[in-house]
């Protein structure tokens, strides 16, 4: 690894994290206002950050400890490595580790709510999964390479070939963003039926380390979704724009549903979806 | 060197030793238990020094080998056949005779020998195989031998069946390791049904109304794929080529080689590694005793079916056949991966993962790039051992809990602190990075990139692989607040001997992974494939479409897990008093917090139950098992018209 390399790989872990919680705030402040309030500050997740680890511990064993450390360890990693220009299948993999632990720390405590959350969340995970590795192979199948490098390397936008798996992965978005219609393992508002589901067990600091986790994992998918027009920086922001804001917008406008509901429509959809797009990259070989 | 005598050892050792476990004296059997596994061992790791060779012994005890085959061949057929006149199961005695006679022909009329190249064949893949066959197995073996004493004593038997018991058990090492050696085809299908006779006895012997059951439908799926093996010996005698195995898959009788002979090798070998819709005779074995399960799932009888598949996978490549064979490994991967899904029996998840792990390496040799075979080579390594420290953590913990349900293993780690936290270790190993069996998975899905149907099968396949683990992974480890005592656990020492080797390898070989494919994978896949294979520099896996980064981010994650043990110290969450008892919207019963349930309406106590979805109304096993095996029949019967 060579010193731009690595200085790449050092500032990106450091920035994220601020990068993610920026994203957060804005979010909160465009959700307020689509909803006619003025909202918080824009540095408010910070301020709930901060304040969060400065609070007593609260431990119902120390498994759950244990797994939200791994959370947040594997999420920076994957952020080192995309910035490494490393695999982006591996990546993916890596992510896996992060998402597999906090389930397994939500089901380590013997409360109904965290259970059936994590419970819920596994089924959020069946969900996405799959369709993130067809997206990968449909990057692949466009630039001939799972590397980042390589991807980079490619001379026009990927989008252009990829807009059907592009909407594929915006699923994946809406669903790691724990947004409506998917926000089913736990939401951004503590009055649901399961209370906060997959996070109920945590408290102050580990919440705290839950968020900044959360927020490197935003940051990463965010990073995939702007592969896609990666030729121009323009181009690139005005997409993530673009879809970041369609998120806000189908998260106001939607309920929150039911996760039969989910797994079916998402997978019949996106794997449709993918299909299709692949059947257009075969005509468009020829 | 001393390679031969290695060799030899390796196989012929196991079947004397196997005899004299029929002496059914306890401490004899255990020292030749422990004896025959310490040296079987070691030949296998000296065996591993030496370099590819071939060897044709020159006679056993002063017998011409290809003779004693052959007479052996026809022994243990009679007794099969013996075995299915007094079951009174018409089938498997007509799938016998339909061996015997075919057989027969070849021996007497068709000059079996001409032209035979090297009896027995050594390379790096046959030595991978011997290793996880000769060491994996034998920890298993000796953890047997504390397991059926206690098996027994369970059972009140009046005699003890052990004798029996470890003489099939270490017949079957020595009948794997010469297969996986055998270069002439008629050893190999002598070995091969040697598995089928030993797995028969060892599924029946509890000898219960169901383990006979089971154990005959082991027997007749067996028999059918030693069916086609036989004719596809005929077929190559017919066509004029030697019984040889090496000289099959080399690229000059390729060329002029049927796909016909071929496809029902492969066919033999999926019957034999219980792909759809064969699939239930390995779930059947679950009824034996759990040794017998693991050695089965791990390192033996599955695996011989997977090698042939593999070794003959260079004389099929770039064929139509090949990518059907992709598509049913592919299926078989799905549909075993949704079915583990619908499971709570903590062993009928266990062997569906084997089923499906199984169809991945099947699905590798049908993609039939270099990438795919390296995967379905590290495959077969890394599940070896993970599963075998899953089955054997499964079986002492129902030892322990009398249940080998998984909803009865929440908060195990409150219970038997040690076994719980190897399970846990056995899971992540097998499906999490960066362990071997992800890094495989990894490989096998970019090697798949380029057969839509059959990436998206995995891809879905594997998302249902992380949900059935990770939900078993995180119910053993729910406990409540803890005493002020630590729990803990003592575990006989063959237990520990065992678990702990397994645990230990599933680490630090997934660790040299890079190193175990530079010197064991690559000398093997560049004899037949030129371009694109992996290379492996400085830690990290490399081909020009993908790279895995496996130092680092073991490493890595190494670090990360020691900073968040310490993080996680239960001995400073007590010393700080740092534990509350879990939300339960403040409605815990005020005198003993701990207790779990909640204060309902009118101050009545209810207590909570939570479990996962199995979902069984949708996918439950009765319900899809028939769509499944008919979907499978469908692409079986396809794949096997692609040979011509």
């Amino acid at each position: 690894m060579d010193f731009k390399t690595f200085s790449f790989v050092i500032l990106a872990v450091i920035l994220a994290p601020f990068a993610g919680g920026l994203l957060a705030g804005i979010d909160r402040r465009l959700t307020a206002w689509f909803q006619g309030r003025s909202g918080p500050p824009i540095l408010q997740p910070f301020y709930d950050v901060i304040k969060l680890l400065g609070k007593d511990r609260q431990v119902v064993n120390y498994w759950q400890i244990f797994c939200v450390h791994i959370y947040l360890i594997s999420s920076v990693l994957c952020v080192a490595l995309f910035a490494m220009q490393a695999d982006l299948l591996m990546i993916f993999f890596v992510m896996t580790i992060g998402a597999v632990f906090m389930v397994v720390g939500a089901m380590a405590v013997p409360s109904p709510y965290s259970q059936l959350g994590a419970q819920r969340e596994l089924i959020q995970m069946l969900t996405y999964e799959p369709l993130l590795i067809i997206v990968f192979v449909g990057i692949y199948l466009v630039t001939g390479s799972f590397k980042i490098d390589d991807i980079l390397s490619y001379e026009r936008p990927i989008f252009l070939m990829l807009p059907l798996l592009y909407l594929v992965l915006t699923f994946a978005l809406t669903i790691k963003l724990r947004k409506s219609p998917f926000d089913i393992s736990t939401s951004h508002h503590a009055h649901q039926e399961v209370v906060r589901g997959v996070l109920t067990e945590y408290s102050g600091p580990y919440l705290a380390i839950l968020e900044i986790a959360h927020w490197y994992e935003i940051v990463l998918i965010l990073a995939i979704c702007g592969l896609f027009w990666s030729t121009s920086w323009i181009g690139l922001v005005l997409l993530l724009a673009l879809t970041y804001m369609a998120e806000i917008v189908i998260d106001n406008v939607t309920p929150r549903m039911t996760w039969k509901w989910m797994l079916t429509y998402v997978w019949a959809v996106g794997i449709s979806l993918s299909f299709f797009n692949m059947a257009l990259l075969y005509a468009n070989s020829f | 060197m001393l390679a031969p005598q290695m060799l030899g050892i390796s196989i012929i050792l196991p079947f004397i030793a196997a005899a004299l476990c029929l002496i059914n004296v306890p401490t004899l059997r255990s020292a030749l238990v422990i004896g025959t596994g310490v040296v079987v061992s070691l030949a296998s790791l000296l065996l591993v020094q030496s370099g590819t060779f071939s060897l044709t012994p020159e006679s056993i005890l002063g017998i011409n080998p290809d003779g004693l085959i052959a007479v052996l061949d026809f022994a243990l057929l009679f007794v099969i056949l013996g075995i299915a006149y007094r079951l009174k199961n018409k089938l498997i005695a007509g799938l016998t005779l339909l061996q015997i006679v075919p057989l027969a022909v070849l021996e007497l009329f068709m000059n079996p020998g001409e032209n035979m190249g090297p009896a027995l064949y050594v390379d790096q893949f046959s030595m991978i195989m011997c290793m996880v066959i000769s060491i994996v197995g034998s920890l298993i073996c000796l953890y047997g031998l504390p397991y059926m004493r206690e098996h027994e004593h369970h059972l009140k038997l009046e005699k003890s069946k052990q004798g029996r018991f470890f003489f099939f058990m270490v017949l079957f090492l020595g009948a794997m390791n010469g297969l996986v050696f055998s270069n002439n085809l008629l050893w190999l299908y002598f070995f091969w049904e040697v598995t089928t006779l030993c797995s028969f006895m060892l599924i029946k012997h509890d000898g219960t109304e169901i383990a006979v059951k089971n154990a005959t439908r082991a027997l007749w799926m067996n028999m059918l794929g030693g069916v086609a093996f036989v004719f596809a010996l005929i077929i190559f005698r017919s066509q004029g080529l030697p019984l040889s195995l090496q000289e099959i898959i080399t690229a000059e009788s390729a060329s002029k080689l049927a796909l016909l002979p071929v496809g029902l090798l492969c066919f033999a070998g999926f019957t034999k590694a219980a792909q759809m819709p064969f699939q239930s005779w390995l779930c059947g074995a679950m009824v034996a005793p759990t040794p017998i399960s693991a050695l089965l799932h791990s390192s033996t009888m599955v695996k011989a079916g997977v090698y042939l598949v593999i070794r003959l996978a260079p004389a099929f490549a770039g064929t139509l056949f090949s990518n059907y064979v992709a598509l049913f490994g592919a299926f078989t991967f799905l549909a075993a991966a949704v079915l583990a899904l619908s499971q709570s029996n903590g062993k009928k998840i266990l062997a569906y993962s084997t089923i499906s792990n199984l169809g991945m390496i099947v699905a590798c040799a049908g993609i039939n790039t270099p990438a795919a075979i390296s995967a379905a080579v590290l495959l077969i390594v890394f599940h070896a051992i993970s599963k075998a420290l899953m089955f054997l953590c499964v079986g002492s913990i129902e030892q322990k809990i009398g249940s080998r349900d998984i909803e009865d293993m929440r908060g195990l780690v409150d219970i038997m602190p040690r076994t719980t936290m190897m399970a846990a270790l056995g899971m992540v190993t097998l499906f999490l990075p960066p362990f071997g069996a992800l890094l495989s998975k990894w490989m096998a899905v970019e090697a798949s990139a380029h057969l839509p149907l059959v990436v998206i099968m995995l891809a879905l396949g594997s998302a249902l692989t992380m949900v059935f683990w990770g939900r078993w992974l995180g119910m053993i480890m729910t406990s409540v607040v803890p005493d002020k005592v630590l729990p803990t656990e003592r575990m006989p020492l063959f237990f520990s001997v065992p678990l702990w080797t397994l645990a230990v390898s599933a680490v630090v070989i997934s660790f040299t992974a890079p190193g175990l494919y530079t010197s064991m994978v690559l000398p093997v896949l560049e004899r037949f494939y030129s371009a694109d294979l992996y290379t492996a520099a400085r830690g990290v896996i490399s081909n020009n479409i993908g790279m895995f980064a496996i130092y680092p981010v073991f490493v890595v994650m190494a670090l990360g897990v020691i900073y968040a043990v310490r993080a996680s110290s239960a001995k400073r969450f007590f010393r700080r008093g740092d534990y509350v008892t879990p939300y339960v919207c403040g409605l815990q019963d005020p005198a003993d917090p701990r207790r779990l349930g909640f204060k309902g309406p009118l101050g009545v106590w209810s207590e909570f139950k939570t479990t996962n979805y199995y979902m069984e109304n949708i996918i439950g096993e009765s319900r899809i098992t028939g769509w499944i095996n008919l979907i499978a029949i469908g692409i079986l019967i396809i794949l096997l018209a692609g040979v011509f």
